[in-house]
């Protein structure tokens, strides 16, 4: 099965282009099953289904974190897979972004020196006017000398999002970034990616298990055993809940 | 509870290895001390050449000292033979013997001397042989011409009875007819001859015996003990079983305070080294679960269950690892006795007692160490409000505890003082100060590094240049963001630097001191030895003095002394070594006289060396009350003082007040002074090749190369090697653990864009830095004891010893740095990121 998410502007390459990809972990369980799947840039794609289902596995395997079985992807029109893993890190430096559902903050920076790490690693410096917009949008101007033990889970989620951002990525994978989060915080981090797609134009694929975040996307997959069982465009969280539901009876 | 203990500890297995094997080594060394010790106390030397007598008598072996250990006294105190009829009518008596022994051996045909274990008691009265159980083959010997030959002796010089033999008895030559082959060791006489040459041994002189024998109808030994300790004079021992054994060789009993100084002076080294081993272990361990702790604290486990529950674990741990521990701990005291027997330094006579107790010891002090440690570890995380504890968890504590560093501030301050000993103490204490000293140091370094660290890094962190590469930027970042980390293996690796080269160095540095002295200080080029005789014949200096163009010629022998002195009000006993000479010794050897003079060596008389003369008031001219190794009290004039101590021992007794309280009379050597020319050498030469049993060598050793180094030395070396193997490794596990646990922090550098090559040599840069300052700090700790001690030993402001030793260490600290690093390093970065993901928290 096939899909892809139109984009809401016109572009030529999309930013990501997965086909039959396929991908058995050690110990014979096959996570992903022949999918295929484009994502346009300027995308808001949710990925849902049941836990196992193959959701991170998906997301891993196309931001190169993990080699596929078989398949071939392609980042920003660029073929990935047969990459060394040092290729592939510089690679992901630059094009890809990534929010997790534990921050994954480095302990002894600072929120400053975190969010910038990507770009210092790259040998880059960061644009200071970008950097100041970033850190307005995260709302986190005025804790950047703090570490990262020293805010609340909401913020360092959105310092997350902020390092993901700051490199001005083709896509940023988010794994179920809200799930550690309580109401108001999820809705901070779901808006922050939402106008990042609106306003930056950027390239947003999220996993997630909750109808309702799943409902700020431009479009919605289901998957279920290692495969893309459903695509839903512009999703309502009741909707996407009536789906999923069907999916856990059938 | 226990149970949970174990669940989490699996989890964590690398570093709860490191704490197995720092309790594993740590149990092995304080078993093999307890082994030492308890020897020292409890050892009995095996009844030899008289278990046939079931009752000894003999002088008490030992002197009573006031509230302190009795001192053994390793030479013979003499019977009076008039007891001995007394004794031979107590009830259940069947013999009695009054035993003699002096120095004997035996001739072959080729002019060699016939081995014999103890040449210097080998000679003895015929009865004797009647307290030993061997058979006798032959008749008793019947005149000054007749002599019995043990069976070992005969074969070995293939003679049998009948055969004229050559004899050196008491240092006389003489030809003998062999009347009997006696199965037991050693030459027996008739007993009229050898009394007389006892007597000229220096041995029992008339009217007395070595030792008296009783046999006893059989299974009474011990009351015919009790009736004859009632009948004798206060002052002599009676000794039945296992007893026997100390009282037939006072030499050998006399060793075994060696053990118990050897491990008392081992102990407080072996502590505080398996103590900074198991604490460092357990820190690692338990820094790496914090996060667990603070989550249980945060389900409701109270400070006090936290802390049980990592000390349970920690004891889990440490049972398991103890038994193998206390089982090599055994060996290696036999290794370690084997050690010491073969450097000549203790009797092969005495056996190791071996009893539950010490194992018993090392695992309690285990236990202790362990659980101590582990509860230390916890403490803080245990303490916090469960909240903060979780929030710190991911991160470490940001402010060092202030007790901790000011502790660890005192420490390096009283080692700091207790490393200037050696300038006012001359001596082997002096010297042992200094590693002491050093480890005592290096602890406080431990407890203050944190701080010191801290403070450090914040000043440097302004003067870092603007653009570092994003490794190096990484590096500095990580070490500055984890001090408590990063203090832990820079002190563990300073302990490495300050353990080598101040328990290396004072020991080479007393060796070398020792060394100038004996140089500088002999005349003699030539040395003449009669080991196989059991001693120089008295005959044989005029006979080397006849030489033409020898100057000078002197016997010197070794004896120990017991000085009684207070000590800050409280009496003490010292056993010291102490050289005979006569006033002849001025020609051969010259001690460096500041006061008084070697020629009036006569009579009651003492010299001492310098620092002695100082600390104990005993000045030229003063008198001084010492005992004597027989146990005789004596009162002496001390006639010189000396510098060169180190070389020559601190007491010179006058050969006229030792003759008679020492078990053989007999000179150990002779020392020549030629006036050089080769004629003269060359006659010595053939003086001494001429006649059976002696031996020419340098009278100083060519250099002072370790291999020419004393068994002390040897001794030293390999305890270092053994304690330092012991630290370095765990160490190495320390820190492998250690890296291991950043795996999450590793993760998320990767995650976030940080390629392997960037990774590796993030973690190479923090190595380095940590190699730095591990040595800087190792070498600053060490600096002043070895200052001390080459000023105090030397007279120069550095210590002598190898130059490799500087060399070889700065590479060990910078490898186990590197290795212990880049390997976990290496094999963390071979799993996907995708992976290392599950780590990431
Ligand atoms: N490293 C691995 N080794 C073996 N099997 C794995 C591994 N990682 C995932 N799997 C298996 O692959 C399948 C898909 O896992 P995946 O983590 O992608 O699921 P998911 O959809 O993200 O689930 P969840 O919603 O619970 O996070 C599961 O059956 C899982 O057990
Ligand atoms: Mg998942």
């Amino acid at each position: 099965m096939s899909v892809s998410a139109a984009p809401t502007t016109v572009t030529t390459a999309p930013a990501i282009a997965l086909s039959g990809v396929s991908k058995v972990h050690p110990g014979g369980v096959r996570a992903l099953d022949d999918v295929s799947l484009t994502v346009g840039a300027g995308a808001f794609l949710a990925v849902m289904g049941p836990s196992g289902s193959g959701k991170s596995t998906l997301m891993h395997v196309a931001a190169g974190l993990d080699v596929p079985t078989s398949g071939s992807i392609r980042i920003d029109g660029a073929e990935i897979t047969g990459l060394d893993e040092t290729r592939r890190t510089e690679l992901r430096r630059r094009r890809i972004g990534f929010v997790f559902q534990a921050y994954g903050l480095v302990p002894s920076l600072s929120i400053a020196d975190n969010i910038t790490l990507p770009l210092r690693l790259a040998g880059e410096s960061a644009d200071p006017a970008w950097l100041t917009e970033l850190v307005e949008r995260v709302g986190l101007a005025g804790r950047l000398e703090h570490r990262p033990a020293e805010l609340s889970g909401g913020q360092q989620q959105r310092a997350a999002v902020a390092r993901a951002l700051v490199a001005r990525p083709a896509v940023v994978f988010a794994d179920e970034p809200t799930g550690a989060l309580d109401l108001t915080s999820t809705r901070e981090v779901l808006t922050l990616l939402r106008e990042s797609v609106d306003e930056l134009g950027q390239t947003v694929v999220m996993v997630t298990h909750d109808p309702a975040a799943a409902a700020h996307a431009d479009r919605a997959v289901v998957m279920a055993d290692g495969r893309v069982v459903d695509v839903v465009d512009s999703p309502s969280s009741a909707e996407l809940a009536r789906r999923l539901i069907a999916l856990g009876q059938g | 509870m226990l149970d949970l203990a174990l669940k989490l500890a699996r989890s964590r297995v690398l570093a709860l290895l490191a704490v197995a094997f720092a309790v594993f080594g740590g149990a092995a060394l304080v078993t093999a001390t307890g082994v030492l010790a308890e020897s020292g106390l409890r050892s009995h030397v095996a009844p030899g050449r008289l278990a046939g007598a079931d009752v000894l008598v003999a002088a008490a072996g030992v002197k009573q000292v006031e509230e302190d250990l009795d001192a053994a006294l390793p030479e013979r105190a003499r019977v009076p033979a008039a007891l001995l009829d007394d004794l031979a009518r107590l009830p259940g008596v069947t013999a009695a013997v009054g035993d003699l022994s002096f120095p004997a051996a035996l001739v072959t045909g080729d002019g060699q001397v016939a081995a014999t274990p103890d040449p210097q008691a080998a000679g003895h009265g015929w009865s004797s042989a009647q307290l030993s159980e061997g058979a006798v083959s032959g008749a008793a010997p019947a005149g000054d011409d007749e002599v019995g030959v043990g069976s070992a002796v005969a074969a070995a010089a293939g003679i049998g009875t009948g055969d004229s033999v050559e004899v050196v008895a008491a240092g006389q030559a003489a030809t003998y007819r062999v009347a009997a082959v006696v199965d037991a060791p050693g030459l027996y006489f008739v007993d009229s001859t050898a009394a007389g040459l006892a007597a000229v041994a220096g041995g029992a002189g008339a009217g007395t015996v070595d030792l008296i024998g009783l046999r006893t109808e059989s299974g009474i030994a011990d009351a015919v003990a009790t009736a004859a300790r009632d009948l004798l004079p206060t002052g002599l021992t009676v000794a039945t079983g296992d007893d026997r054994g100390d009282v037939e060789e006072p030499g050998a009993a006399a060793a075994r305070p060696l053990l118990l100084v050897l491990s008392g002076s081992l102990s407080g080294i072996v502590l505080l080294v398996v103590g900074f081993a198991v604490a460092g272990a357990l820190g690692v361990a338990i820094a790496g679960q914090r996060r667990e702790l603070a989550l249980l604290r945060a389900v409701g486990a109270t400070p006090r269950q936290v802390r049980r529950l990592v000390d349970r674990q920690a004891l889990a741990v440490a049972a398991v690892a103890t038994v193998p521990g206390v089982a090599l701990g055994l060996l290696l005291a036999g290794r370690l006795r084997r050690l010491l027997v073969d450097g000549g330094m203790l009797p092969a006579a005495l056996p190791l007692s071996v009893s539950p107790l010490p194992a018993l010891a090392a695992v309690l002090l285990m236990a202790a160490v362990v659980s101590l440690s582990a509860r230390a570890a916890a403490w803080r995380t245990s303490r916090l409000p469960a909240t903060e504890a979780v929030t710190e968890s991911r991160t470490e504590p940001r402010t060092p505890s202030r007790l901790r560093t000011s502790a660890g501030g005192l420490l390096v301050v009283a080692a700091t003082v207790l490393a200037v000993t050696p300038l006012w103490v001359r001596n082997e204490l002096g010297a042992g100060v200094v590693p002491l000293a050093g480890l005592l140091g290096a602890i406080g370094f431990a407890l203050a590094a944190p701080a010191l660290l801290q403070t450090a890094g914040d000043a440097l962190a302004h003067r870092l240049p603007a653009r570092l590469s994003p490794t190096s930027w990484l590096a500095v970042a990580n070490l500055r963001g984890a001090t408590l980390r990063m203090a832990g293996i820079v002190a563990s690796l300073a302990m490495v630097v300050v353990f080598a080269l101040t328990y290396t160095l004072s020991t080479t540095t007393l060796l070398t001191a020792g060394s100038r002295d004996v140089q500088a200080g002999t005349l003699a080029q030539h040395r003449v030895t009669a080991g196989a005789l059991g001693g120089v014949p008295g005959d044989l200096r005029a006979d080397v003095q006849a030489v033409p163009g020898v100057l000078a010629a002197a016997p010197t022998a070794g004896t120990t002394v017991l000085w009684p002195y207070t000590e800050l009000g409280e009496p003490t006993v010292e056993s010291a070594t102490a050289t005979v000479l006569d006033p002849s010794a001025a020609g051969v050897l010259d001690l460096g006289v500041r006061a008084g003079d070697l020629a009036d060596l006569t009579g009651a008389t003492v010299a001492v060396g310098a620092d002695v003369a100082r600390s104990r008031d005993a000045d030229v001219g003063r008198n001084v009350d010492l005992v004597l190794g027989d146990g005789t009290p004596v009162s002496a004039r001390v006639v010189a003082v000396y510098d060169r101590a180190l070389g020559f021992g601190p007491v010179v007794l006058s050969a006229d007040l030792a003759a008679g309280h020492t078990t053989s009379g007999l000179a150990q050597q002779l020392l020549v002074r030629t006036d050089g020319s080769p004629a003269a050498d060359g006659a010595l030469a053939a003086l001494v090749a001429d006649r059976p049993g002696l031996a020419l060598t340098a009278a100083t050793p060519p250099g002072t190369t370790l291999a020419d180094a004393p068994a002390e030395v040897w001794l030293n070396l390999a305890t270092i090697t053994v304690l330092l193997g012991y630290l370095l490794l765990s160490i190495t596990n320390e820190l492998v653990a250690g890296t291991a646990q950043r795996r999450g922090e590793l993760a998320v550098l990767r995650l976030t864009g940080t390629t392997p090559q960037q990774v590796r040599s993030m973690m190479r840069r923090e190595a380095a830095v940590v190699a730095v300052v591990a040595l800087g700090s190792g070498l600053l700790l060490s600096v002043v004891p070895l200052v001390a001690l080459g000023v105090g030993f030397l007279g120069r402001p550095w210590a002598a010893g190898p130059v490799w030793l500087l060399p070889a260490v700065v590479l060990t600290v910078v490898a186990v740095a590197f290795l212990t690093t880049e390997l976990p390093t290496r094999r963390e970065l071979r799993a996907e990121p995708a992976s290392a993901l599950s780590h990431a928290g």
